[in-house]
């Protein structure tokens, strides 16, 4: 205790017998944690809107289907509506919404062009709940029926299509008999948001869909939403038990891309990390060796005063903890700072087009952790007294005699 | 006190240190006796290049003699681990250099006191014992004040303090006047030996200063690294 009661306050007065060198260190260590947690607050937003404009707008967090229905994704893959057991599991209280859907190959035709895309029958009310389609109408309405013969296409499909709101379009799809069934629908909105999405999905009412493909109350599939995607794993384990013959998955299989991109950001944020801790180290270990250089004839001069070599190591150690520490001190509050001063969201839309193909939304909404900013800080904390062993370790080399030998 | 009832506190036997400067071998010391007692206070004098500073690093457990033994307090030095040897120093030996090497960062009370808070010794007491031996040097009142704001006699004094604080059984100072006025040399020699004379803690010291070598009880002197002459006075110097 004694030896700490010295050591502390010789090693922080050491720091500042070159104040300028020791704060360009403090600088680069402050400046190197702040880009590390703000920048990890900006690729966790990005990442999490990427998934949620992902899973907002079709897949949910997880979906149930009939067996082999992901593989061929047609008519003859269907299932009958939720029996209780099922629909007791999903009004969990961990399920935010979920809806019933017919989902179809199809084919839509207008008087100029005819495209395919996936027919989705829903349910007007319950895919409101679950999905941002419906509040983000381009043009014209969304359905308000399940049984009208109304259809939403998507802005980018109707321009394709070369039709527009309130014009009559055709659909063709197989039907259960392996007829093909059609049925004319007029175009009541347009629904904009994500171009890919605009040309892969038209929507029409749940009933009217099993009407005209003689499905009776059969559906492709259920999509469902989690309030809080970090309780997924435990949700699916119970809809599993409670329709052990359904095929059950997260989002994580049915999107591999957004689940590899949520991945790759995560990893993304702990290169970044790498990449600036080696830039710091090299600050910090150039700083404490040319510290150590100075002053050899001081820790010589210690030795052959009475200080123990581990004790001449535990000084310099505790100049790197300091200096290191109160960078990250810096850094941390510095990028609280600027995260909170971004908590109403930094708008993307100077860069619409290129978040959208990132897959994220217009606003990103910087979000760590209290516990991830801990987390990191303490990292590069203890990365940075790390790095200090080394010239701390030179400086127990000091020989006394050495050092006293050059004074005189 | 009389010289048979002195114990010895420092003893050299056939001590020799040989450098190597690459490929060539220089001798230092070549086969040095010598016992220091309890009390002595001793000049170590001689030209450049005679051995003076190797002995002083010798026996102050800076160094290792190449053959031969030295021993402190009955302790010998060779083979004692590194740890042992700064344990030893910090316990028996106290040091006073030419460059005077007090801690810059350390006010001239704090660069007394490490010597205390090395050994564990509590902050009052601590505090109380360095206040002490400022005054004893006659430094009251500037105990806050840094090494960069003392002349070089009142550094040299906070280092004589700082040696002496400890209670050695010795004090090894390697040419402490060869910075100073003369004047500020007279008061520092004056006050080494009146603490001698109080404390009774032996002093060596390694010097070409004949102010310090005339104040001497005892003079040693060497050249080629041998001891060529030991004189011993009985009389306590007349200041």
């Amino acid at each position: 205790m004694q030896t700490i009661t010295l050591l502390f306050p010789l090693a922080w007065r050491n720091l500042w017998r070159n104040p300028r060198r020791t704060i360009i260190t403090l600088v680069v260590v402050a400046a190197g944690l702040y880009s590390i947690l703000v920048f990890a607050a900006i690729m966790t937003a990005w990442a999490k809107s990427s998934r949620d404009t992902t899973l907002d707008l079709i897949t949910g967090s997880g979906q149930i289907h009939a067996v082999g229905y992901l593989a061929d994704p047609s008519i003859d893959h269907t299932m009958a509506p939720p029996d209780t057991v099922l629909t007791r599991a999903l009004n969990h209280p961990e399920i935010s919404a979920w809806a019933e859907r017919v989902m179809v190959p199809a084919v839509v035709q207008s008087e100029y062009r005819t495209l395919p895309l996936t027919l989705a029958g829903i349910d007007p009310a319950k895919e409101k709940r679950l999905s941002i389609l419906p509040k983000d109408m381009a043009e014209g309405s969304y359905l308000s029926s399940s049984d009208g013969y109304d259809i939403v296409l998507g802005r980018h499909f109707a321009e394709r299509l070369k039709t527009r709101v309130g014009k009559r379009v055709i659909i063709l799809a197989t039907a259960t008999d392996g007829s093909l069934s059609e049925q004319s629908y007029t175009v009541v909105g347009l629904f904009g948001g994500n171009q890919q999405v605009e040309d892969a999905y038209a929507f029409v009412g749940k009933q009217s869909a099993q009407k005209m493909l003689g499905l009776g109350d059969a559906i492709s599939e259920i999509a469902f939403k989690l309030v809080d995607d970090s309780t997924r794993a435990t949700v699916i384990a119970d809809l599993r038990s409670a329709a052990p013959r359904l095929d059950i998955e997260p989002w994580t299989k049915l999107s591999p891309l957004a689940a590899a991109m949520d991945q790759f950001m995560t990893g993304f944020v702990y290169v970044w990390l790498w990449v600036m801790f080696v830039f710091m180290a090299i600050g910090i270990v150039n700083t404490q060796l040319m510290a150590v250089f100075e002053r050899s004839r001081e820790f010589g001069l210690l030795q052959a005063l009475g200080m123990r070599p581990r004790h001449i190591l535990m000084q310099v150690v505790i100049e790197s903890g300091l200096m290191v520490g109160v960078g990250v001190l810096i850094g941390f509050v510095a990028s609280i700072l600027t995260v909170l001063a971004f908590a109403g969201g930094i708008d993307l839309g100077f860069l619409a087009q290129g978040a959208e193909y990132f897959g994220a939304g217009r606003v990103l909404y910087p979000d760590l952790s209290p516990l991830q900013f801990i987390e990191l800080s303490l990292t590069v904390w203890a990365l940075g007294i790390v790095v200090g062993l080394w010239p701390a370790q030179r400086a127990t080399r000091a020989r006394a005699a050495d050092a006293i030998r050059q004074s005189n | 006190m009389p010289e048979s009832s002195r114990k010895a506190i420092v003893t050299c036997r056939g001590v020799t240190k040989t450098y190597k400067l690459g490929a060539i071998e220089v001798p230092a010391l070549n086969g040095v006796d010598l016992d220091l007692l309890e009390g002595d206070f001793a000049t170590l004098a001689g030209p450049s290049g005679s051995g003076k500073s190797t002995l002083l690093n010798l026996i102050g457990g800076l160094d290792q003699a190449t053959t031969g033994e030295v021993s402190v307090g009955g302790q010998v030095l060779k083979g004692l681990s590194r740890s042992k040897m700064t344990e030893l120093r910090l316990h028996r030996i106290g040091f006073v250099f030419q460059a005077y090497n007090l801690i810059p960062v350390l006010s001239a009370l704090e660069n007394i006191e490490l010597i205390l808070q090395l050994r564990g010794v509590g902050q009052n007491e601590r505090r109380d014992r360095a206040m002490e031996a400022l005054a004893d040097v006659g430094l009251q009142g500037m105990e806050d004040r840094r090494p960069s704001n003392l002349s070089g006699g009142q550094q040299q004094r906070v280092a004589v303090a700082r040696a002496l604080i400890g209670r050695p059984s010795i004090v090894l100072a390697d040419e402490p006047t060869a910075n100073l006025d003369s004047h500020t040399a007279e008061d520092l020699i004056d006050l080494m030996y009146t603490l001698n004379q109080q404390s009774g803690v032996t002093f060596l010291i390694g010097t070409h200063d004949a102010r310090v070598i005339a104040h001497a009880k005892r003079r040693i002197e060497m050249t080629d690294g041998r001891i060529v002459s030991d004189d011993r006075e009985e009389q306590a110097h007349a200041a």
